[in-house]
């Protein structure tokens, strides 16, 4: 099989770089029949790579221990499903994984376009080829997860040897999270591609820059989603298997995942200018370009080693292979904006200061300012080396303190943004429009005070997430007043039919409100604190409103490790509340032999997140950490109506049966004569 | 299997019964830890501050034995009287500069905390000057500010090639 899985890989780049050359000789020639055989190398190409995927899960499952990738990441008493995972553990198998996912995505798009859009799809076809010989090459000739170990025999010659059992898949990736995490973090990169790919091959073919936003839209959304859900559960694995109370610790990797997501938001938000007015065509190609560039530079950063992280694959060889394939997609991307920027012309015109043009252009301004101040944070290091001589650190304070203020801006224009009229907004408007929000936003800050949620910064996060749900909620009552009052529907069901007839638009606020309860979680941050303890049995430990009494501990053995749990009661006002069982795992036969199970009493008010430390190796006795993380579960629920928008933005928009504009009729008029021609006026704004 | 798992409960039950009642020290003082967390721990495994450091996937999910050991350095500083700076400096001399858990706001470091606040200021004033610009140009300056007759022809047919050549 590893003979096999090799040579599939072989195929597949050379399947790939015939659809390269031969992709390019026929968009010269523009013979059908090459253009034919080079889209049928293409699907292939993916093809093969998946069999060679299939082939490393057949070898993981099968426990051949001949195989160096296979002894290093998993072992006969690894869970079938941890089994899957183990693709994903180290550096050979996530390359694959990454080449394979880009091949569902690119398969999906030469099938999904074969009869369609005859003369743009040679160039895209090109570009993703071009992508995966990249990472076929690395597949190939870099990190190959076919080598078979070998020892050196009694005559000097390597002989095949095999090993009785594996070393084991690493304990901090046996959850249940880990075995979706990164498949939805890796769709993410992957998935910002096809934009890519679509943007640069209409610039190649010149065609004005209206067109591949069209054609790529959905495929945007879903890779957004896919990185959102990505980082949101990456973020919740830190938390509930690291044990060190928190979730998001600026670390580079978890850096390297929010850059292109930052730059994504920014895209998905300035394409709305691009659409209603025509403006920012070279802006939206570039963010394009760069969010892919970005996703490029966060598999460099997380594969290389050049930033010291927290996670595994650290001090590998291929970075100098990701700066040359980052070199040669810059030059690629600005040789062909030099050469057809006449194309992206655009009609950039401002009636106002005050419109939701220009908050979209602060909105840009914001993301990429975050970006810039993530990505150049976490590449300090690397630069105070370079001039200094000294690495000089930057830890997570750093981080909060920049982004902290960037972030609540962006916030206020979440508010902000959606209470603007297009073009221009009146004094009379802007007040008639911003009163009960304010009011809403001032309602709810009072309110955190006397909560006792009394920090700064907290509290100006909360007045703003309270503004913002207002405006949310206002645009769905109008709107769904509307509906109601037409047709008969009562208002539940009218805020319904709204939505889904501009599903966009709706689906984008049902983000933001998501994007709400994700910072009041972030809010409550401020106020988190904790205990550490050693316990004897029967002693209590006090935070907060709870009390923690150890009442035993026993250990259990399982097929792969052997946990010891404290069986913890929980107290609150001296009434019997729960019990929790923080667990320690030992690991056979890994390298990093111990993980934590962390128990968590979770409620909308606050975390109880109780850690069994282990024993203190000088009192030999249990150490107990406990910390109370207030408003925690807002940010997982916050992920989950992210989603749920996201999905209801992909949804197509429902006809109106009564023709319901949000926009009144003159300023509809007007807009229309504006727009760039081909692009069409939906119903409101988006 | 069953026997393993008696004889480790109560290995760990005699452990905790044999343990002196007393709660056992953490060995540091609560101002070490708190100065512990303008300093990062020093394992090189951990990337986390020494006062807040949970060593992720250590034997002890707690401060790791490099963060304690540089926790007890603090308190030896505090005993000599020492204040935070000079405990802060004391350790950077011993260290380098990686020590610190932030940038510091003077030398190179200084760098750091000067790039955000110099493209946010660049950032709005580019921003700002577009906004104006594009405000008065259909004012003002309409002909110039429209592509030329031949290239809005050349982008025209452009569209038209676009349309006729995909569909959505």
């Amino acid at each position: 099989m590893d003979v096999f899985g090799s040579f599939t890989l072989l195929l597949a780049f050379v399947c790939a770089v015939y659809a390269f050359a031969g992709g390019i000789a026929a968009i010269k020639t523009r013979h059908p029949l090459l253009v034919k055989s080079t889209r049928q190398a293409g699907i292939a190409t993916c093809v093969l790579i998946f069999i060679a995927t299939f082939a490393v899960e057949y070898l993981l499952f099968t426990d051949n221990f001949s195989m160096g990738y296979v002894v290093s990441h998993s072992n006969r008493d690894l869970s079938t499903f941890y089994k899957v995972a183990a693709l994903w553990a180290g550096q050979e198998g996530s390359l694959l994984f990454w080449s394979f996912l880009l091949s569902v995505y690119i398969i999906s798009v030469l099938i999904a376009y074969r009869n369609k859009n005859g003369e743009l799809m040679p160039y895209v076809g090109v570009i993703l080829a071009g992508v995966q010989i990249f990472f076929l090459t690395l597949n190939n000739f870099v990190e190959n997860p076919f080598k078979t170990l070998s020892i050196v025999n009694a005559s000097g010659f390597l002989e095949p040897f095999t090993r009785q059992d594996g070393n084991g898949l690493n304990p901090l990736l046996q959850y249940p999270e880990m075995v979706i995490h990164p498949p939805n973090l890796y769709s993410g990169y992957t998935g910002f591609t096809i934009p890519f790919a679509f943007a640069l091959a209409a610039l190649l073919a010149r065609y004005p820059g209206e067109k591949w936003i069209h054609l790529t839209r959905k495929w945007t959304m879903v890779a957004w989603c896919f990185q959102s859900l990505g980082i949101l559960l990456g973020a919740h694995w830190a938390y509930a298997v690291l044990g060190w109370g928190g979730y998001w610790g600026w670390d580079p990797v978890e850096n390297a995942s929010l850059l292109p997501w930052l730059t994504g938001t920014a895209f998905l938000h300035s394409v709305m200018m691009q659409e209603k007015r025509g403006m920012m065509k070279v802006w939206n190609v570039w963010l394009v370009f760069c969010t892919f560039l970005l996703c490029i530079l966060g598999t460099f950063l997380t594969r290389s080693g050049v930033v010291s992280s927290v996670h595994a694959f650290a001090n590998s060889h291929i970075g100098p292979w990701f700066v040359g394939f980052l070199a040669l997609i810059l030059f690629v991307c600005f040789a062909a904006y030099v050469k057809n920027r006449d194309y992206l012309k655009s009609e950039n015109m401002l009636d106002s200061m005050i419109s939701r043009e220009s908050s979209f252009l602060f909105n840009n301004l914001l993301f990429l300012i975050a970006c810039i101040a993530v990505l150049s944070g976490t590449l300090f290091p690397v630069f105070s080396e370079w001039f200094t001589h000294n690495r000089i650190s930057v830890g997570a304070p750093f981080f909060n303190k920049i982004m902290i203020p960037i972030g609540l801006a962006i916030l206020f224009l979440t508010g902000v943004g959606p209470l603007l009229a297009w073009r221009k907004t009146s004094v009379d408007s802007l007040k008639r429009n911003f009163g009960w929000p304010l009011a809403v936003g001032l309602i709810g800050a009072i309110a955190a005070f006397f909560l006792g949620y009394r920090d700064g910064a907290s509290l100006l996060c909360l007045f703003l997430c309270a503004f913002v749900f207002w405006t949310i909620a206002e645009e769905f009552y109008r709107g769904g007043k509307v509906i109601a009052a037409r047709t008969g529907m009562s208002l539940m069901m009218g805020m319904h039919e709204l939505a889904m007839r501009n599903t966009r638009r709706y689906g984008g606020y049902v983000v933001h409100f998501g994007m709400v309860l994700v910072f009041i979680g972030l809010a409550g941050s401020a106020f988190n604190t904790e205990a550490q303890k050693a316990m004897n049995i029967g002693d209590s430990m006090k935070l907060g409103p709870y009390t923690l009494v150890l009442q035993s501990a026993d250990t259990k053995a399982e097929k792969n490790y052997t946990a010891q749990r404290m069986i913890l009661e929980v107290l609150k006002d001296n009434k019997q509340l729960m019990m929790l069982y923080p667990e320690k795992r030992q690991f056979q036969g890994t390298e990093q032999a111990a993980g934590t199970m962390v128990a968590i009493y979770s409620t909308l008010r606050d975390d109880l997140y109780v850690v069994y430390a282990g024993m203190d190796p000088e009192a030999n006795v249990p150490v107990i950490h406990a910390f109370l993380n207030p408003l925690v579960k807002w940010i997982w629920l916050g992920g989950v109506w992210v989603v749920m928008g996201t999905l209801l933005a992909l949804m197509p928009n429902r006809r109106a049966a009564l023709g319901v504009a949000t926009v009144p009729e003159a300023s509809t008029a007007t807009v229309a004569q504006t727009l760039a021609p081909g692009v069409t006026l939906r119903e409101g704004h988006d | 299997m069953i026997n393993a798992k008696r004889i480790a409960v109560l290995s760990l039950l005699l452990a905790l019964a044999s343990a002196p009642l007393v709660i056992a020290q953490v060995g540091y003082s609560q101002r070490a830890k708190e100065i512990g967390t303008h300093l990062k721990c020093m394992c090189r495994g951990c990337d986390m501050s020494a006062g807040l450091c949970a060593h992720p996937g250590g034997a002890f999910s707690g401060p790791c034995d490099t963060a304690k050991g540089m926790l007890k350095e603090v308190d030896q500083h505090l005993a000599k009287g020492e204040n935070e700076q000079q405990i802060i400096d004391a350790f950077v001399a011993k260290y380098g500069p990686t020590v610190y858990v932030e940038p510091p706001k003077k030398g190179f470091g200084l760098v750091a905390w000067a790039m955000p606040i110099v493209y946010s200021v660049v950032g709005f004033a580019i921003v700002i000057f577009v906004v104006r610009k594009w405000a008065v140009r259909p004012a003002s300056a309409a002909p110039a500010g429209h592509p030329s007759a031949a290239s809005s022809e050349a982008l025209e047919r452009a569209r038209a090639k676009a349309d006729r050549e995909t569909e959505d």
